[in-house]
């Protein structure tokens, strides 16, 4: 008869798995994903303000040091060994890269910080607008954005700047955030209709509150944790966008990004020639930022969605 | 183990015209009547003790209490309470559904003699819907959408009985199905969306009883349609159960809709079985307090009475009261009822009720509280 | 299968037609907006690379006649947009006899094959693997090996591509790092041909796929999990069907509708990822044929270049929304 079932025991269809439940009702943003990505950066950004105050940084510029000397205790296919004055080494036109890297880092990442802000601020502007406007404009909005997305913003941004030479970074960025406002947009707009509908939302407008006091007040917070992980996708996003075209040869030369390095370890063949840190060192880096800020997306996915934590 | 609530089965006898409360009711649907169509003495279904929790992280909240009741062949047992009081996650257990967090403590589930959580996984799935089927409580969502209906009973068919070569004869046998619950064939290769909520709860059903299954439950099968659409669908069901001579657990909150389609009411409040008796008893003779407040709140063209709102408060469903569950809404606890749990109590044949009232040692009391009160 | 509505059919026509128009016109007035013209843009800057051009002003005059900018602009728009529809995309500059329509037709090919290879093999990976790791039954081996080999994930392909040049193509030489084929093969249906093909073409591929397989496993993962609490689910558990047939026909076929839209939301992105991996393979598709025309100051080519790769794109992509409703019964009726 009656046996005593511990939950452990519970058949597999009653499946039970009574560990993975119990942190649902923590505090969401105690993610381990998204501590882990905010802390990689927050080190990343540590050892950049270290290098600063330590380390020359005009060494980034070229002729500054000896040529394509190889990392301490390696040999380059010229005989030379590192020294440590040039810890990791230098390039083909002086550039000491570690100086190279405590520069272009911060370069690179804001880059990424301004297509993407700019990308939210219209996004949340056209998303709310077409969302709770509708008709006409947002028809318009819809088809903006199914177009934005179809094209490969790369190819377009390399007929612009084919044009335009090369920019300066900010210029850059600005160009990029030409494409970052469509995914938000897309994003906002549908958030905003169907919470539009979502029982809150009609009782706040029955009872008489302004427009703006439900976009800020109801429909906002909601949509926060979203609107970061859709910031933090754009951003790396903008990343990838920017070193692809620094990668063709349309970043700003003098004071190099990370993308610019690559671009320059390409065009020498550092690849064949075995200067593998040439562009080993950025790639690392830019793997360690991307990485960071694929979980602090993943993150903030949780945050938002208690399904994916259950899942776990 | 004596928490059994039915312990002298017996064959129930046949309907008798029934109650003044059961001619009031539109006798639109099941002209014979409930009671007792060929119910036999054989229990198919027997559920002893059983116990669920819900883990949470604040402790667990109990949502089925030792419960025990037995199913006969034949029979259609109506399942009542109020929303959460832990009807569906009783069927759900039987049908070892429970979804996490939710798990089963203890108890014991035969069917015909099959212990049911001793099954293998393997075991479990074979034994599935031949054993125990399930027409659901959202039949809207609980078709796969990207599946023709035929395709969703023929999966079902199939895994139980093996790939079948002869497509016409499973055609056949189909449109056989969708006939029993009154379906046109046309919807064979149709889609659920292209089904209005009617006709996919009538594919539920037909599906349900595809494998002629010992035992069917219908979980708030018919919630979700309009009244018209509810009777016509709770027909079917009863249609169907009697054609083909399967045992049906109906579970559900509409007291007037139950009382047209099944033999035997088992009442539950907060996990715990507080009555249980044929139809006709329960109607014209409530015992339990809780029972005559469900059977109260029927509404009634005839008189306007005011809604009787139960006093007292619900209690915290991880931590139940001492004694009797119902004790902090019942109007007639007393000092005892927070000390003693009360045990079922067969009070005349079939007919067993956990109340303290019911205890021969508390007669005067008894009659004293049900002086008080209109109901019988 | 039930056809496709109307409304939904004009819609995704119409965003395919309009994203043409855009790009197209984009490219038209882009170079207008800069100071100058295109032709004496593109000759100061060939000047300012190799320093003196001998007549320059002759050649401007010259190329101006030739390419008609000494008409109104909107004469040059229509003729170029009735180029465009001739498939006329002019003539690459920098290697005056061929046409840009000519170098495109040969790269276009090695690129559409390099993508769509890689597409299918990372949506089919992908999908799998979130399937996997959703699934109840997936072994705990499997459940963690399949994370571990998601560490790529996010990383631009362009990044994974110089890593895997590095270690399979430098150090240990597994794999040419040049052009789709070797050289002296005459592209035929040969096995020894379709082998070398592939021989080049495998580190490309790869350098797409693990970076790219694990958002769709991730996204897999959370389209799983949403479809394990649909009612219809639990029904299929309570019919005792199989636990694989659930698998595929119940959870995977529902999870991998919206898999679908979200492809087609992405092939921008893959086609930037994909012109960069060229340039670092020097594969012989259309990255490398405008990284080419960057170097050589080749506008035209540039422009002819990115619009057929724009065009292709949301080709691909209204091919994907025209085969959705094919999968997923109810858009057919309901429309969008």
């Amino acid at each position: 008869m009656a046996e005593d079932r511990k939950p452990k025991d519970a058949p597999v269809a009653g499946g039970t798995k009574k560990a993975g439940i119990l942190n649902r009702f923590d505090n969401p943003w105690l993610n381990w994903k998204f501590l882990t990505g905010a802390g990689i950066l927050g080190v990343l950004f540590f050892l950049i303000f270290l290098g600063y105050q330590l380390w020359d940084t005009n060494l980034a510029l070229s002729a500054r040091a000896p040529l394509n000397l190889p990392p301490v205790g390696f040999t380059n296919w010229r005989g030379q060994e590192g020294v440590p004055e040039h810890p990791l080494g230098t390039e083909n036109s002086g550039r000491d890269m570690l100086a190279m890297l405590i520069v272009g880092t911060p370069r690179t990442i804001i880059v990424g910080v301004i297509a993407a802000t700019v990308g939210m601020l219209v996004g949340i502007l056209l998303g709310f607008m077409a969302g709770f406007l509708g008709g006409l404009f947002d028809d318009v909005i819809r088809l903006a954005v199914d177009i934005t997305i179809t094209i490969p913003s790369l190819l377009v941004l390399i007929v612009i700047q084919s044009v335009l030479g090369r920019v300066d970074l900010v210029a850059m960025a600005l160009l990029i955030s030409l494409f970052t406002w469509a995914t938000p947009t897309r994003y906002i707009r549908a958030q905003v209709l169907s919470m539009r509908e979502s029982g809150y939302v009609q009782m706040a407008r029955l009872s008489g509150v302004p427009v703006r006091d439900i976009m800020f007040k109801e429909i906002m917070p909601n949509l926060l944790p979203y609107l970061a992980a859709s910031y933090i996708g754009n951003m790396a996003g903008a990343i990838v966008t920017a070193i692809g075209l620094e990668v063709l040869g349309f970043g700003p030369q003098r004071i190099p990004s990370l993308g610019v390095a690559i671009f320059f370890s390409v065009e020498a063949a550092a690849l064949v020639r075995n200067m593998w840190w040439w562009w080993g060192f950025p790639t690392v880096i830019l793997a360690i930022v991307f990485i960071a800020l694929l979980l602090i997306n993943l993150g903030l996915d949780e945050i938002a969605n208690p399904r994916l934590r259950k899942a776990n | 183990m004596s928490q059994q609530l039915n312990p002298h089965p017996k064959s129930l006898p046949q309907n008798e015209g029934g109650t003044s409360k059961r001619d009031d009711s539109p006798s639109l649907l099941v002209e014979e009547g409930a009671g007792g169509r060929g119910v036999k003495d054989r229990v198919v279904l027997k559920v002893d003790n059983l116990r669920i929790h819900y883990a949470t992280p604040q402790g667990d909240v109990i949502a089925v209490s030792d419960i025990s009741f037995n199913l006969y062949e034949g029979e259609t047992l109506g399942l009542v309470g109020e929303s959460g009081c832990g009807k569906s996650t009783t069927a759900y257990g039987i049908l070892q559904l429970v979804q996490p967090p939710g798990y089963i403590v203890h108890g014991s589930i035969e069917v015909d003699g099959t212990e049911v959580l001793n099954l293998s996984e393997e075991e479990l799935r074979k034994f599935r819907w031949t054993g125990l089927s399930l027409i659901p409580q959202g039949a809207m969502n609980s078709l796969n959408p990207t599946m023709r209906v035929k395709d969703q009973i023929i999966d079902v068919i199939e895994s139980h009985e093996g790939k079948k070569r002869d497509k016409e004869a499973m055609r056949e046998r189909i449109f056989e199905l969708f006939q029993n619950v009154g379906l046109p064939n046309r919807i064979y290769n149709m889609y659920p969306h292209e089904l209005s909520g009617g006709m996919k709860q009538r594919v539920c059903i037909a599906m349900g009883v595809a494998l002629h299954p010992t035992v069917v439950i219908a979980d708030e099968a018919t919630s979700a349609l309009d009244v018209v659409v509810q009777r016509i669908v709770a027909q079917t069901l009863i249609k169907v159960k009697d054609e083909i001579g399967v045992s049906l657990i109906v579970i559900g909150h509409d007291m007037g809709l139950l009382a047209q389609i099944v033999d035997r009411i088992a009442v539950m409040y907060a996990g715990k079985m507080v009555e249980i008796a044929p139809v006709e008893n329960v109607y014209a003779n409530p015992l339990h307090p809780y029972t005559q407040l469900l059977i109260d709140s029927i509404p009634s063209i005839k008189e306007r009475k005011p809604l009787k709102i139960t006093e007292g408060i619900t209690h915290d469903p991880r931590n139940p009261p001492s004694g009797c569950i119902f004790r902090l809404r019942c109007p007639f606890a007393w000092d005892h009822c927070a000390e003693v749990e009360p045990p079922p109590i067969n009070v005349e044949e079939k007919h067993v009720v956990a109340c303290h009232l019911f205890d021969e040692q508390f007669e005067e009391r008894r009659a004293h509280a049900y002086a008080t009160t209109a109901n019988p | 299968m039930g056809g496709i509505s109307l409304n939904y059919l004009v819609r995704r026509l119409l965003v395919f037609f309009l994203t043409l128009w855009v790009a197209a016109t984009l490219i038209f007035i882009i170079p207008r907006l800069a100071p100058g013209d295109p032709i004496s843009a593109m000759v100061a800057r060939l000047s300012y690379q190799a320093g003196f051009v001998e007549n320059s002003d002759q050649i401007i005059e010259g190329w101006k006649e030739r390419f008609g900018l000494n008409d109104p602009v909107y004469v040059q728009y229509l003729r170029y947009m009735g180029g465009l529809l001739q498939g006329d995309l002019g003539y690459a500059m920098a290697r005056f006899p061929s046409t840009v329509t000519e170098l495109v037709g040969r790269a276009l090919p090695w690129t559409i094959g390099l993508v769509g290879l890689a597409t299918a093999i990372f949506f089919i990976v992908g999908n799998l693997c979130g399937a996997l790791l959703a699934w109840y039954k997936t072994p705990k081996l499997v459940k963690v090996l399949i994370p571990m080999s998601m560490v790529f994930t996010s990383i631009p392909p362009l990044l994974a591509g110089l890593l895997l040049a590095y270690v399979f193509g430098f150090l240990i030489p597994l794999f040419p790092l040049n052009y789709s084929y070797g050289f002296g093969l005459q592209p035929e249906f040969t096995i020894e041909f379709i082998a070398n093909v592939i021989h080049h073409g495998f580190l490309p591929a790869m350098a797409i796929v693990l970076v790219t397989f694990g958002y769709w496993a991730l996204g897999m993962r959370g389209m799983m999990v949403t479809i394990e609490g649909e009612d219809y689910m639990i029904l299929a558990q309570a019919k005792g069907l199989k636990p694989f047939y659930v698998l595929y026909r119940y959870m995977i076929r529902n999870a991998i509708l919206p898999q679908m839209t979200a492809l087609a939301v992405t092939i921008g992105t893959l086609v930037n990822g994909v012109v960069l991996v060229e340039v670092i393979f020097n594969y012989n598709g259309m990255g490398t044929l405008i990284f080419t025309a960057i170097r050589e100051q080749d506008f035209g080519l540039i422009q002819g270049t990115s619009f057929i790769l724009i065009m292709t794109s949301a080709l691909a992509v209204l091919i994907i929304d025209l085969s959705y409703p094919l999968i997923d019964p109810r858009i057919s009726l309901e429309g969008r």
